[in-house]
């Protein structure tokens, strides 16, 4: 057999000739951000419900949810650690997930058209979402927590690539 | 803006003035299927009539002025449609775009010598422009016309094209002919034919034991049979008479069904994959099925109205083997190899490890499943879209992880279960050889 095979990880395959991107650490308070505005809602409706009708269910129902929601948050510090892009000569490369460990390679000549999105927390954060389409409706190549110049840079590489080499189908 | 005098030159045109009777019978004949008998024997012969005819008066009104206000011209390598008369709606359809056409002439059409045609456009979510109706006559050119204009490169086409538009004699190469005794064979050995007479003992059996026939039951038996039925024998009106030739300009032409018969141009470029399947019961005759992926058609997989991706519907290893050399040529059938996952994936498929498998050969990914029925998608790598590697929890544990080649047609290659660095050189593999083959296509 083989000599012990190297050390291969999901998260950073061809770690030498691969120059992994990070996105930026602010999308952690961004969705922390979010994730707190969905908890007050919920909890809020929660509390009304306990407010109306007593009952040991909707405490219980507000634990849960607080307690989802701080897993939820330690999980993010990770995941948006765990997002990550590259650009190649030909192909874009997006790796996210933790649980689920996605890698994405797309080729600049696929490209359909590209989407550069911000919500409005995004914003306040300076903050874009740059996603690549293709004909084909499974790749997902979306890069969230891009700073905006770094977005505009993005896409207008990724444009020009897509130009060059423009066969679409 | 500027305007060529070939665009000036090319009128708007209207569709054939028989359409708005032909539209309209069809919602007659739904207007009085809802109205039923029940509403007859109420109201009376004399009213149901009047009513019956207002109806009919109003409909063919509405679509008559759907006609006059409808038209369609060629301008330049785009086909313009507009229509509507409160909503005036124009649609530029860019013919670079076009993936398949699609000539489909329902029972009512065939009696009047009209024909619908139909645009498969990659990134409308469904049939782009269906031009109903049109004489075979103008609708066989129109789709020659447009073919044309699709396939000609930029280059080409500042060349005049006086003569070329006009279609040549039948020239074409019979690849392919179903007989229908097989395609009968083949859908009475579904699961739904089956069932059948297991579902009719059943009943039988009951009716036996309650001693108690009652019209509901026998009605709604028969109705659940029906349903049963319905699909194999859908299957067999529309798969009725499967041509399959190939024009002097190399595109597949598949022709079949037998109320509706549908002629359909693909281009062979616009192939984005093809499947094969080995159903189960048809294994005693060593049958098999061909699918076709093409682009326009991609996730259209509920209403089967529109599933018109048979390469072929039924037949034997051989003239499926023949029939992949065609639409995908150097791509042999039996020499294509595959290599199984490692053996630790026995912990995610118990049984069916020894059917996974996927391959690299010099033109396409292979890769193959399935148990029960078998099934093999073969992705030219000149076709991909992306390349994905997915790894799950419990795949994590085992370090396996599973490829997935997209394609535009909706369905991708996947390599399942692989060892991780496996699927990172697997990877790697499809993007250097998607690259590599669309380099091959741009400078031919």
């Amino acid at each position: 057999m083989t000599p012990p095979p190297p050390y291969v990880d999901a998260l950073t395959p061809w770690p030498d000739t691969v120059a992994w991107r990070p996105v930026s650490r602010k999308l952690i308070t961004v969705e922390l951000i979010a994730r707190g505005i969905g908890v007050v809602v919920l909890l809020a409706g929660l509390g009304v419900g306990w407010a109306l009708a007593p009952h040991w269910l909707w405490p219980a129902g507000m634990g849960v949810v607080v307690a989802y929601a701080i897993w939820r948050s330690i999980v993010t510090f990770r995941a948006v650690r765990a997002w990550g892009y590259a650009e190649r000569d030909q192909d874009l490369l997006v790796k996210h997930g933790l649980l689920i460990r996605r890698l994405s390679i797309v080729p600049y000549a696929r490209m359909q058209f590209v989407d550069v999105t911000a919500g409005p927390l995004e914003r306040a954060f300076g903050l874009a979402t740059v996603q690549l389409h293709t004909a084909a409706a499974a790749s997902d190549a979306k890069v969230p927590g891009l700073p905006p110049q770094e977005a505009a840079r993005l896409r207008d590489r990724l444009t020009a690539l897509g130009e060059n080499r423009a066969e679409g189908l | 803006m500027t305007t060529s005098p070939a665009e000036m030159a090319e009128p708007r045109r209207r569709l054939h003035p028989l359409s708005p009777l032909l539209h309209g019978a069809k919602s007659i004949a739904v207007v009085v299927a809802a109205l039923s008998w029940n509403t007859l024997q109420e109201v009376g012969l004399g009213r149901f009539a009047l009513v019956v005819t207002v109806l009919a008066l109003g409909v063919v009104v509405f679509s008559v002025v759907n006609w006059l206000t409808t038209g369609y011209h060629v301008v330049g390598r785009e086909l313009r449609i507009s229509d509507g008369l409160l909503w005036r709606r124009n649609r530029a359809i860019p013919l670079e775009r076009l993936q398949a056409v699609e000539l489909r002439r329902p029972l009512l059409a065939q009696l009047t010598g009209l024909a619908e045609l139909r645009l498969e456009v990659v990134g409308g979510s469904k049939t782009e422009a269906p031009l109903a109706y049109l004489t075979v006559r103008d609708a066989a050119a129109l789709r020659e016309r447009l073919l044309a204009l699709a396939g000609r490169t930029t280059a080409v086409a500042a060349q005049p094209d006086a003569g070329a538009q006009v279609a040549p004699p039948s020239l074409e190469r019979q690849l392919v002919r179903v007989r229908n005794r097989d395609l009968v064979t083949s859908q009475l050995l579904t699961p739904q034919a089956f069932f059948l007479p297991v579902g009719v003992t059943f009943v039988v059996i009951q009716f036996v034991l309650e001693a108690e026939w009652t019209f509901i039951g026998i009605a709604s038996t028969f109705t659940a049979m029906a349903g049963v039925l319905l699909h194999p024998a859908r299957r067999i009106l529309q798969d009725w008479d499967f041509r399959l030739a190939r024009d002097p300009g190399g595109r597949l032409l598949v022709r079949y069904g037998l109320l509706e018969t549908r002629s359909q141009v693909v281009p062979p470029h616009r192939v984005q994959s093809i499947g094969l399947t080995w159903p189960l019961l048809w294994r005693g005759h060593k049958w098999l099925h061909l699918r076709l992926d093409i682009a326009g058609y991609a996730g259209e997989h509920g209403s089967d109205s529109k599933q018109s991706d048979r390469l072929l519907p039924v037949g034997d290893f051989g003239t499926a083997r023949s029939l992949v050399w065609e639409v995908l040529p150097s791509v042999d059938l039996t020499t294509l190899a595959t290599s199984p996952p490692p053996a630790r994936a026995r912990w995610l498929h118990p049984f069916a490890l020894r059917y996974l498998g996927v391959g690299l050969t010099p033109e396409v990914f292979v890769s193959r499943w399935g148990l029960l029925t078998r099934e093999m998608s073969l992705v030219p790598y000149a076709r991909l879209q992306s390349v994905r590697v997915v790894q799950g929890p419990v795949q994590r544990l085992l370090g396996l992880a599973t490829v997935y080649a997209d394609t535009a047609g909706g369905r991708s290659g996947e390599a399942r279960d692989r060892d991780l660095a496996e699927a990172w050189a697997l990877a790697e593999q499809l993007a250097v050889r998607a690259r590599h083959a669309r380099r091959l296509l741009s400078q031919p």
